[in-house]
């Protein structure tokens, strides 16, 4: 029982982030939590993109990759363009180009727009939240964070 | 932009075996996927048509096989929700069931409908046939009063049937069973589609 108190002891955030136990690492290491945590947001992300008006599918890649720093695997997001097409959330159309091949065109329906808003209210409310209960990290935060030279 | 041999050969290599593994879709629809990837790819290599590049952007969609997962779901469920067949009623409840616990449910509910309906209208067909070979009989219990006893379905292929009890229905077992077994299969076919389209929802946050 020492040994694994003294495993999982942190007292500060840089100890807890830095902290490898060795029990199930793999399934809880922050590295895979992010993962998950950016393919969650990937389907709010793309309806955001869209909500200003069409794009086509490298659009919304380029669009995604500029303003954000989520990472978006190209092979994931025509799957996810066609589920959201099937959900009625997104309606898609061949344009010709004047200059090269046609492309298909994406852009949101009604229901895609209220459902964009109804999940940016529950993200915005859930990351106030969050900020709200993380806040008694804040300064460990500044101290780990590698770009505080730079602010 | 003019694409060497090499560079063609290796996007139409790739764009076939795309098109191989979404066989199963409409055509329509897996030419739809092919034509949208084809030209993704094309604007992807706009700035630079070498063989690296073409190989970097193949890698950033994944394999023909990988990539074509992700789309065979979401458009199996699509056709799932206003088909007529019963077969791809059940294919597609069978991937539903691999993914969630839902779909299985939904899966073994099905199978148990189309089962039961099969043996009643196969029992129905049979009697039919064959009207002396076998058919519903009751053994009441020695000593037992109304239905205290034992019941059930027996058949013989060939010779006279010998049944271990009175037989009860007759030939009301040929309408009973078609009706009924016909009536189960429909209602089962009815209720997978009626939960295809009710409660199978895209999930857009599935890791495929």
């Amino acid at each position: 029982m020492k040994d694994s108190e003294s495993t999982f002891k942190a007292t500060t955030a840089k100890d807890a982030l830095g902290a490898r136990p060795e029990i199930g690492a793999q399934e809880i290491g922050p590295d895979k939590w992010e993962v998950q945590l950016r393919k969650g947001s990937l389907e709010l992300a793309i309806l955001s993109a869209l909500w200003h008006g069409r794009l086509y599918g490298l659009e919304i890649l380029r669009d995604l990759e500029t303003r954000s720093e989520l990472i978006v695997v190209e092979g994931t997001v025509y799957p996810l363009l066609n589920r959201l097409r099937a959900l009625g959330l997104v309606e898609s159309e061949w344009v010709e180009s004047d200059f090269g091949h046609p492309r298909k065109y994406y852009q949101l329906t009604p229901a895609g727009r209220l459902r964009a808003v109804e999940m940016a209210r529950i993200w915005v409310r859930f990351s106030a939240s969050m900020t709200n209960l993380l806040a008694p990290l804040n300064e460990d935060l500044k101290n780990d964070d590698p770009r505080k030279d730079e602010l | 932009m003019i694409l060497s041999a090499e560079s063609q050969k290796t996007i139409d290599t790739y764009l076939a075996a795309l098109r191989k593994e979404l066989r199963e879709l409409m055509d329509e629809d897996a030419n739809d996927i092919a034509e949208e990837i084809r030209f993704h790819i094309l604007d992807k290599i706009e700035d630079g048509s070498s063989s690296q590049a073409i190989a970097a952007t193949l890698t950033a969609l994944g394999t023909p096989k990988d990539l074509a997962a992700r789309y065979r779901t979401d458009e199996l469920m699509k056709r799932a929700q206003s088909t007529r067949s019963p077969l791809l009623s059940l294919h597609s409840l069978f991937r539903w069931a691999m993914l969630s616990l839902v779909g299985l449910i939904v899966f073994a509910a099905s199978v148990i409908g189309y089962t039961l309906g099969g043996i009643l209208v196969i029992i129905g067909f049979y009697k039919l046939i064959f009207p002396r070979n076998g058919g519903f009989w009751f053994n009441p219990r020695p000593g037992g009063h109304g239905i205290d006893g034992e019941a059930g379905f027996s058949f013989t292929s060939g010779g006279p049937w010998k049944h271990p009890g009175h037989e009860i229905l007759g030939m009301w077992l040929v309408p009973i069973g078609l009706i009924l077994g016909s009536g189960l299969l429909l209602f089962t076919f009815w209720l997978g589609r009626w939960c295809i389209r009710k409660l199978w929802r895209p999930r857009a946050l599935r890791t495929v």
